[in-house]
């Protein structure tokens, strides 16, 4: 019968895998990769041509929306895809980083540019005692407490009518002169909008790849076994949560300074929070361009939906049953459910193999043969450490 | 109880308890557990060693009592610190990521020494290679690419212990390591346990698989109603009365 013994002699050279057919496996790898950089740059292409291809300004202006939808989704997604954690409260940030714009650029006179950082600097900040009190708890205590966060800002932001203007609504200054009319407006603020997505997407990618993503990541999967691993997991939150706010925050400005008007009933709205919940789960929180996919779907869908059918509150009744059947069936969301499919295509790239005792100890023994051969070759030259000891040693002594 | 006086205390409990509700899980429990041994810690279901290891790793704060390592006191430290102190451990449930792949759930156990390192990338290549060769060492290595809820749980049970080695511990508590795996693979397990001892590294193993403990261990605790009620080496224990009467009520 095997043992580890037999399992725990590494080889200077890579064992037969058990892969079958890897160069069938990455050509379809590479073609794969190919057809994904062509669909993001005829996505790109099609997205930077939007302003001359809507007919009109009111197109335009939807396409706007839109791009802010995809601009919250992508702030949201900082705190929701990596961690798990489901914020239905994210207008808190959105509402926060809008007024702090207006309430900037009224009261000091600065350019609405750098009130827009510079408040999206203070919501970040007003985000680290918020995470501290909020990461405590999680799954649905998580989300009531969002929940509670947006509801307490609306009341503030109501009542306190002096400052913020309360129902009566805050005029946000316009950062163009009056020169700039409607249309080259809403482009302008268009490309702000994919130049905000842009910047997050990349933030978001960085994240992805890195040490901290990779335990963030593992927060998602299960965090006690992540903290058991030694990942620090409520600064990591902490962390990423203020990412977060901090890019809603952004979005929320650029919105404020397009529209122009500010009403805490739709600044600090729970249907904000979750139009920025659904749309990344229907494109797929687990995925870089997910929720930029699932807010021109239901950015769009629930345009159709207002144009058609007014003021009524159908479109509500529509994002409901949506979510219900993405949930049902499509779990992970529209990009990755697609890119699965697509793998499915894939030469096995490797076997799931439960080893039979005795191909182990076979493997095992050539291993050792071929590292004894190595071993005396080279032991004549100079003296060679035990890559074991070298490779799992303890660090500390 | 038997008194051995040339050992050095690796982790030791001092008046440790918890009780959830009007249950004492725990219960004042004095414990000292050898540096450089396998150490077992054995009871009968419900005798409060799950309980116990949840505490000395963080996971639970105790009611009162001190946990101490290498005579550094880490009562209620977070489970990481603990974890950075050098203590690993596995879950009685055996416990992965089960959407990230066989790699990747071990280069999450990679600790991060600067900011560099912290927002570099995490499939850095001296970590990949530890990492693959830690799991040639349990035997996945060729699993490397699967998800990890797509292999067996056997296979499963060897990423969890694969991937406490990625912590670099020095003293590792593996909960019930033997529960739910085939025979050959507990022999795996145990063959592993001796190697890995023989290196250097101290092994506190909760396990019901009596064959297991026996073999492996140098020094056994046993545990009844949340507190210690003999130890000593296996030979000792399985003479103890007291122990047959816990385990069998004679």
């Amino acid at each position: 019968m095997p043992n580890a013994s037999d399992l725990a002699t590494p080889t200077p050279t890579a064992p037969d895998t058990g892969r079958p057919d890897d160069s069938a496996g990455e050509r379809f790898d590479r073609r794969l990769g190919l057809a994904k950089a062509g669909l993001g740059v005829v996505a790109i292409v099609l997205a930077l041509m939007v302003p001359w291809l809507a007919p009109d300004a009111f197109i335009l202006s939807v396409a706007v929306v839109i791009a802010s939808y995809a601009a919250f989704a992508v702030g949201w997604n900082f705190v929701g895809g990596f961690t798990g954690y489901i914020s239905l409260g994210h207008a808190s940030y959105s509402g926060l980083g809008g007024y702090a714009v207006a309430l900037l650029t009224t009261h000091t006179g600065i350019n609405p540019w750098v009130a827009l950082v510079l408040g999206a600097v203070v919501v970040a900040l007003l985000a680290v005692p918020i995470g501290i009190a909020s990461l405590r708890v999680r799954g649905a205590s998580f989300v009531i407490v969002s929940i509670a966060l947006v509801l307490i800002l609306l009341l503030v932001f109501q009542s306190w009518a002096s400052v913020t203007g309360g129902s009566e609504g805050l005029r946000v200054p316009r950062p163009f002169d009056s020169s700039v009319l409607r249309p080259e407006q809403h482009t302008r603020f268009y490309f702000l909008f994919l130049v905000l997505i842009g910047i997050a997407l990349v933030v978001w990618w960085l994240i992805d790849r890195s040490q901290f993503g990779a335990g963030l990541k593992a927060i998602r999967e299960d965090e006690d076994k992540a903290e058991a691993l030694g990942v620090p997991t409520f600064r990591y939150k902490l962390v990423v949560f203020v990412i977060s706010a901090f890019f809603t925050s952004l979005a929320g400005g650029l919105y404020a300074l397009w529209f122009g008007n500010l009403d805490p009933v739709f600044q600090f709205s729970i249907l904000t929070g979750s139009y920025m919940v659904l749309m990344s789960l229907f494109g797929g929180i687990r995925s870089l361009v997910g929720p930029v996919v699932g807010a021109v779907v239901v950015g769009y869908a629930m345009e159709v939906f207002k144009a058609q059918y007014g003021d009524s509150q159908f479109h509500l009744v529509a994002l409901g049953l949506l979510l219900a059947v993405v949930v049902l069936f499509m779990p992970e969301g529209v990009v990755p459910e697609v890119l699965g499919l697509v793998h499915r295509l894939r030469p096995a790239a490797t076997s799931i193999r439960e080893e039979s005792a005795a191909q182990l100890l076979e493997r095992n023994r050539a291993i050792d043969a071929e590292r004894r051969a190595q071993t005396e070759a080279t032991s004549e030259r100079e003296p060679v450490e035990d890559p074991r000891h070298a490779t799992t040693g303890k660090g500390r002594s | 109880m038997s008194v051995q006086q040339d050992v050095r205390p690796s982790l030791q409990t001092e008046g440790l308890s918890k009780a959830f509700g009007g249950v004492q899980a725990v219960n004042g429990a004095t414990v000292t557990f050898h540096e450089g041994k396998v150490n077992a810690l054995i009871g009968p279901n419900g005798s409060g060693k799950s309980t116990f290891f949840n505490i000395v790793t963080g996971m639970i704060a105790p009611d009162s009592g001190t946990v101490r390592f290498r005579g550094q006191d880490i009562t209620r430290r977070a489970p990481h610190r603990i974890c950075a102190a050098g203590i690993g451990r596995s879950f009685q449930l055996c416990r992965t990521f089960p959407r990230m792949t066989v790699l990747e759930n071990l280069l999450v156990a990679v600790r991060p020494t600067g900011l560099g390192q912290l927002v570099g990338s995490s499939q850095n290549r001296r970590q990949v290679e530890r990492a693959r060769e830690l799991l040639r060492r349990v035997g996945i290595d060729h699993l490397e690419g699967s998800l990890a809820q797509d292999i067996s749980y056997g296979q499963q049970k060897l990423l969890e212990l694969a991937g406490v080695l990625m912590g670099e511990p020095d003293t590792i508590l593996l909960d019930e390591p033997a529960g739910g795996v085939n025979p050959a693979l507990i022999g795996r397990i145990g063959t592993l346990v001796k190697e890995l001892n023989a290196e250097g590294r101290t092994f506190i193993i909760v396990e019901h698989n009596m064959d297991m403990v026996m073999s492996l261990s140098d020094h056994i605790v046993v545990f009844d109603r949340g507190a210690p009620i003999a130890e000593g080496t296996p030979s000792e224990v399985q003479q103890d009365p007291r122990v047959l009467e816990a385990y069998l009520g004679v």
